[in-house]
């Protein structure tokens, strides 16, 4: 292979600003003496140059609000959803600690079984349906934000 | 104080401090990023599907994955490639549906054309822009994306390769390729005058 078949892959390459600093040489030892290839690289040089200076097409306005808002839509619905298992175990926590409490009065109710498993899941739903109502809350604040 | 102190050890505060709000999943940090990445996530795009209705779908669609997946960016690494990373797997989905659009790499053997030069650098000086866009549209999807994330977003090739996930020297060879077909149709065309 002659100096001209290896270095001409080396053109666009060098062009483009890929090459190390051995192929450049190469590049621009060959292109010095061979009219050829010094033309297809400065022809390679233009393209890329005119490349990187191709107006750019812009994306609409409204394309872009409505990505901005449905991203925010995405964020809140992420974070409710977050806040939402967050709330229900707070929930569940809080009705446990309760029904803890509730001990003292099913003892001073007798102490019927019935009457406790009925306290405890008392104290368990509250605590939910607390956990859903501040959820509730907090997405009817945001929406008249 | 403490911004002095990252100041004096070059440390990129604005940089690490946005990366961090986008990381908490701040929605203004995240529209703020939408407004700043709009033209060229939108061009790196169009280019690829050349398709302006396509574009506009996948640009949301990237969007969103970046906003679901945000916390699984590494503050450390470059957003710019983080987020090309999701349109590229974004639009490539797309371009598979699409019937036509091959994805592989063409096997395609240059001529190394004896023509005049001169009639090249004079057709990219007269109708560039006209032609290069028309002439990129017509090439491979593989190579229009190296071109495109070379030249005009100005990527280094390790960022293009983290972007296509695919290896340097593919990366190398899909450039060197692209311009060397863009330069033959261009010359082409050019010789047969279809173009000017």
């Amino acid at each position: 292979m002659t100096a001209h078949e290896s270095t001409r892959p080396l053109l666009a390459l060098s062009a483009a600003g890929l090459l190390d600093a051995d192929g450049e040489r190469r590049v621009r030892e060959h292109v010095r003496e061979c009219a050829e290839c010094a033309a297809q690289l400065a022809g390679l040089a233009a393209l890329a140059a005119g490349l990187s200076a191709m107006p750019s097409p812009a994306p609409s306005a409204q394309l872009v609000a409505r990505t901005q808002a449905r991203v925010a839509a995405e964020l809140a619905r992420r974070r409710d959803r977050i806040s939402g298992v967050v709330l229900a175990f707070a929930g569940c926590g809080c009705g446990w600690v309760v029904s803890l409490g509730m001990w003292g009065l099913w003892d001073a109710l007798g102490g019927n079984p019935a009457i406790l498993i009925w306290l405890e899941f008392s104290a368990v739903l509250a605590g939910l349906t607390a956990a859903a109502v501040v959820r509730r809350r907090r997405r009817v604040e945001r929406s008249f934000r | 104080m403490i911004y002095e102190a990252a100041i004096g050890e070059d440390f990129p505060v604005t940089e690490t401090d946005e990366a961090a709000r986008l990381r908490r999943r701040d929605p203004a940090a995240l529209a703020a990023a939408v407004g700043r990445y709009r033209h060229r996530l939108y061009r790196y795009l169009l280019r690829l599907v050349h398709d302006p209705a396509a574009a506009d779908d996948l640009f949301q669609q990237t969007w969103l994955h970046a906003a679901g997946r945000i916390h699984r960016y590494d503050p450390r690494r470059s957003f710019d490639t983080w987020l090309f990373a999701i349109a590229h797997n974004a639009a490539m989905d797309l371009l598979r549906r699409r019937r036509g659009e091959s994805l592989d790499d063409p096997d395609w053997g240059v001529e190394w054309a004896t023509a005049e030069p001169d009639a090249l650098t004079a057709a990219i000086t007269a109708e560039r822009s006209a032609i290069l866009a028309a002439e990129m549209a017509s090439l491979p999807a593989v190579y229009r994306e190296a071109l495109t994330l070379r030249f005009e977003e100005g990527m280094k090739i390790e960022e293009i390769a983290e972007v296509t996930h695919a290896p340097l020297s593919t990366v190398k060879s899909r450039v060197q390729r692209g311009l060397e077909c863009l330069r033959q149709n261009i010359t082409a065309r050019w010789r047969k005058g279809d173009l000017l």
